[in-house]
């Protein structure tokens, strides 16, 4: 199979899991137990019979299920998502154009970083095996890998949001930017950075310890490899042996953890969005379960699927070029 | 030679891009009037506050949360508004009571008139006609409105109004007393005609900028973030101190209870009692404990399977016949201590809890039960009780089964006892009840679900006993109304309020009577007897009456308006236009503004240039040393 087959088994098999992905949301958040129409009015005045039969219908649920499917793929088709439940009628389609950017803004920095960082580390750690630098950021890398980030975040969030006994309380405790500061240009620009170095920084630490270990295990491995002994026997320069052969080697591993990590930018980062009142996709998808909000569930759940497989995809195609041997195989 | 001049391009790039952004923040300052490198806003007075809850709407059409009233209180006016004890605000000079100055009943009490304040103004300078008011309450009941439509079923056909004489006018289905302005009933806000008949989906409009009545609008909402609200400048009654109202929605109460102690949040809602204590030693911050009209219970299948079946009820599901017999429920409810519960699962907040109309409500509507009547905590009385009624362990294994001539005989009094795992007092709770149940002899199996299955299992009937809550109208009319038997879940699908399957026709005669009642005295006795029947009969055991956790910056604002009094909410959060909002003042000067925080901006351009520049320097010493190599 040449380049091309290749290409287009890859391209086609990335669609029909989106296909797949496509019919199994409308299913799967429709077996979920629990009916939104209830749940959006219950214990409040406005919770009785009628009203929740009012619900169903405003929300297109009384239709029969075939119906809604065949309305859902029709609409989807048009990049309608329609209308979110528990948002009374706001479209969806805005819901979540609102939310990514803040999304993408915060865990796409703090992936990038933290890919940077880790890779680095790792391979400071890896091309110093043994040594006492080796060990210590092999600890301190699996350290930040196991520790909750929620914990950390709390911590961060104390010291440095309200401030605790030396640490000065310098950032703000939670959002995107300062509302009611009608701030415009750098000044917001400032702004929103302020409200992003806590969470940038949380997240940046508590993803580099993956990327570090596996660097420094796949650096470890390359490193006995024959054609390093013979480049230095060659009388290569070590800095020219580490990052012109060893490197891009070690860096083959890696790569699809890389562009698995950056497709999962778009599904934001739960925990994270929750301690600092961040305004994301994550925490977006978790009202929308727990409202069973079917319309805005189904669109989160496609761009996340969306963003993964074309992150796989484009992987896929990135490795053929990296590695010769997937283009041979 | 040529890496060395690449170097210093670096340098000069990132200098050129420092002094850009250096400018920018000038211009940007400038322009916003933000002062100092944090920014912050000249003058301009802020008051903050916050809590953990989203609004469900901002629209009076579709929102039902009890955080979307807040931003109705200070936009819309009621025709016939609470005052701050929950009667009625019968002030008709004071611009935020009520619309109605005076009401006009038959004797039949089926037709009404009201009679409308004069000189009320929209914010767009439009007046508050009794068109408005007319069009708003048939615009609820005619686009089914989830809320303000549960207020107005009784009326019959179109409401009317005379704009010449400023009244409206509409009949009733039936007599009720409901509507004749001695109770604060119709808790329907008043929207402006103009705006809503323009819509093609009244019901789905988003409400923002918002058109309002009251001291301030709306002027922003951003999911997840905050609702901004703006001084009216139409609005008739005292100037405000503030200038901007702020909502910030946080998602968890630790970094709520930061941003209070950085001065970032005026005023918070907590529902955690460990954050509340803690924030209670903080130098600047005041707390208050107080009551809302709410409850939380745990509810008994009274026999969903075994009732009659009628027009609208087919018996269905699985509960234990043991919980048909009062006398079990009694046992039950007399295993539970409430005053328990609201010191360990409550941290000693909260009201321990009886009937089912809270005791901040109307005042007059509760019913407390005293002397003989009362059903206290006693084991061995509810042990005693059961032992009585035939419930004996025979086989010494610790739990009672059914007696002889019962509806299963020998069966194990072993109840499904279902909590919610979104809702952690009501699992806590859970650890107590237990145990006190195993005491009497019942065996209790505890499982944790989500709201959504738990609503679903009640509808089908496949519990015996469950863990929820309520939020009633201070009007004890809709809590009333949740238990009569047509409210039943009917046939194991659909949804019915009445969740313990209570059916009672007295309570149902007395129900239709207490509606009728024009007489309020007449119609407590009646409400008074209701509750003494529910309580006695016992399908619910109210655990408790919830708190409201209020914490405020002392030293940033004053003036709130307590409601109830003395230990309520003090952001009046019951009728509207609220006093609180023109009441609440900075405490001094300079108190009050909105402020950013954080790293100033000219500092952030230093970092970005300095990162600039440094990656450039590493990129071209790194080429630098390859060129070299490769020589």
């Amino acid at each position: 199979m040449g380049t091309r087959g290749y290409l287009a088994g890859k391209i086609l098999q990335a669609f029909l899991t989106l296909v797949f992905v496509l019919c199994f949301n409308f299913f799967l958040f429709r077996v979920m137990p629990g009916d939104p129409a209830a749940l959006l009015l219950r214990g409040t005045s406005a919770f009785n019979p009628e009203n929740v039969e009012q619900v169903r219908e405003d929300l297109g649920l009384n239709e029969s299920l075939p119906k809604q499917f065949l309305i859902y793929m029709a609409d989807t088709a048009q990049l309608n998502f329609g209308e979110s439940f528990f948002l009374r009628g706001k479209p969806v389609n805005e819901v979540v154009a609102d939310k990514i950017w803040p999304t993408v803004l915060l865990v796409g920095t703090s992936t990038i970083a933290s890919i940077v960082l880790g890779l680095f580390i790792g391979i400071w750690g890896g091309w110093r095996r043994g040594t006492v630098a080796d060990y210590g950021s092999l600890t301190f890398t699996l350290f930040v890998y196991a520790m909750p980030e929620f914990w950390f975040g709390i911590l961060v969030l104390m010291a440095f949001g309200g401030g605790v006994g030396p640490f000065p309380s310098i950032f703000p405790t939670g959002g995107y930017e300062t509302p009611g500061a009608d701030l415009t240009g750098f000044a917001h620009a400032a702004d929103v950075l302020n409200h992003m170095v806590m969470p940038f920084f949380v997240l940046t630490v508590a993803y580099l310890g993956e990327y570090a270990i596996i660097m420094r295990n796949s650096l470890t491995d390359v490193m006995a490899d024959d054609f390093v002994t013979t480049a230095r026997a060659k009388g290569v320069r070590e800095k020219q042996v580490l990052w012109r052969h060893v490197v891009p080697n070690a860096l083959l591993p890696t790569w699809t953890l890389t562009m698995l990590s950056l497709g999962f930018v778009f599904g934001g980062a739960i925990t994270i969005e929750y301690v600092f009142s961040w305004p994301g996709l994550g925490w977006l998808t978790v009202q929308a379960i727990e409202a069973k909000d079917f319309a805005l569930l189904q669109a989160l759940f496609l761009i996340f699927s969306a963003a993964v497989i074309i992150a796989n995809l484009i992987a896929d195609i990135t490795y053929m070029y990296l590695d010769p041997r997937v283009r041979a195989a | 030679m040529r890496s060395t001049w690449r170097m210093v391009l670096a340098f000069v790039v990132g200098a050129a891009i420092a002094t850009a952004g250096f400018v920018q923040v000038a211009l940007a300052q400038e322009e916003t009037g933000a002062t100092g490198a944090t920014g912050g806003t000249e003058e301009k007075v802020t008051f903050t506050w916050g809590s953990t809850g989203e609004p469900s709407s901002l629209n009076p059409m579709s929102g039902y949360l009890a955080v979307d009233f807040y931003f109705w209180t200070a936009t819309y006016h009621l025709l016939i508004d609470w005052d701050e004890n929950l009667g009625v605000d019968k002030d008709v000079d004071d611009p935020g009571s009520g619309l109605v100055t005076e009401v006009e009943m038959s004797d039949d009490a089926m037709s009404y008139t009201y009679h409308l304040k004069d000189g009320i103004m929209w914010s767009d300078g439009q007046p508050l006609t009794a068109e408005d008011v007319a069009y708003t309450l048939n615009l609820y009941k005619g686009n089914h409105a989830y809320l303000p439509q549960n207020y107005l079923t009784l009326i019959d056909g179109e409401v009317s109004f005379d704009n010449e004489a400023n009244t409206i006018s509409f009949t009733t289905r039936e007599p009720t007393g409901l509507y004749s302005g001695k109770v604060a009933y119709m808790y329907d806000y008043i929207l402006p005609k103009h705006v809503f008949e323009t819509l093609e989906k009244p019901k789905q409009f988003e409400n923002v900028p918002n058109v309002g009545s009251g001291p301030f609008v709306i002027t922003e909402y951003e999911v997840g973030e905050f609702v901004v609200m703006e001084k009216n400048p139409y609005w008739v009654g005292p100037e405000p101190a503030v200038d901007e109202l702020i909502y910030r929605i946080y998602k968890n109460e630790d970094a709520l209870a930061e941003g209070v102690k950085a001065g970032e949040v005026d005023f918070a809602y907590f529902t955690s009692a460990n954050i509340f204590d803690s924030m209670a030693t903080e130098p600047n911050i005041e707390t208050m404990a107080g009551t809302i009209p709410s409850f939380s219970e745990i509810g008994f299948n009274t026999g969903s399977a075994y009732q009659e079946a009628d027009d609208i009820f087919t018996p269905h599901g699985d509960g234990h016949p043991a919980l048909t017999d009062v006398n079990v429920r009694r046992a039950i409810r007399m295993a539970i201590d409430s005053q328990t519960l609201t010191d360990r699962v409550l941290g000693g907040y909260g009201l321990p809890g009886d009937t089912i109309v809270p005791p901040v409500s109307v005042a007059g509507a509760r019913w407390e039960p005293t002397g003989e009547e009362v059903i206290p905590f006693d084991l061995e009385a509810a042990a005693q009780l059961l032992e009585d009624n035939g419930y004996v362990d025979s086989d010494g294994d610790g739990v009672r089964e059914m007696p002889e001539g019962s509806l299963d005989p020998g069966r194990p009094l072993e109840f499904r006892y279902y909590v919610r795992s979104n809702e952690q007092t009501s699992v806590d709770a859970s650890q107590f009840v237990k145990p006190w149940l195993e005491e009497i002899g019942i065996q209790a199996n505890v499982e944790v679900v989500t709201s959504g299955r738990l609503g679903d299992i009640i509808n089908e009937g496949t519990y015996d006993l469950f863990s929820w809550g309520w939020i009633p109208d201070p009007d004890p009319d809709s809590a009333l109304s949740w238990f009569t038997c047509d409210q039943r879940p009917p046939d194991g699908k659909t949804y019915g309020n009445n969740d313990s399957y209570y059916c009672n026709p007295e309570y149902d005669a007395m129900y239709a009577e207490q509606r009728a009642t024009v007489d309020p005295e007449a119609r407590w006795e009646i409400v008074h007897e209701m509750q003494r029947i529910y309580y006695e009969d016992a399908a619910y055991a109210v655990m408790w009456y919830d708190p409201v956790f209020s914490v405020w910056r002392s030293d940033r604002f004053t003036g709130f308006v307590v409601q109830p009094q003395p230990k309520g909410d003090p952001l009046e959060s019951w009728g509207g236009p609220s006093s609180v909002w023109w009441k609440i003042r900075p405490v001094g000067a300079g108190t009050g503004t909105t402020e950013t925080r954080g790293i100033p901006a000219a500092a952030w351009i230093g970092i970005i240039a300095g990162v600039v520049i440094i990656a450039a320097a590493i990129v071209l010493g790194r080429r630098r040393r390859s060129t070299e190599d490769e020589a």
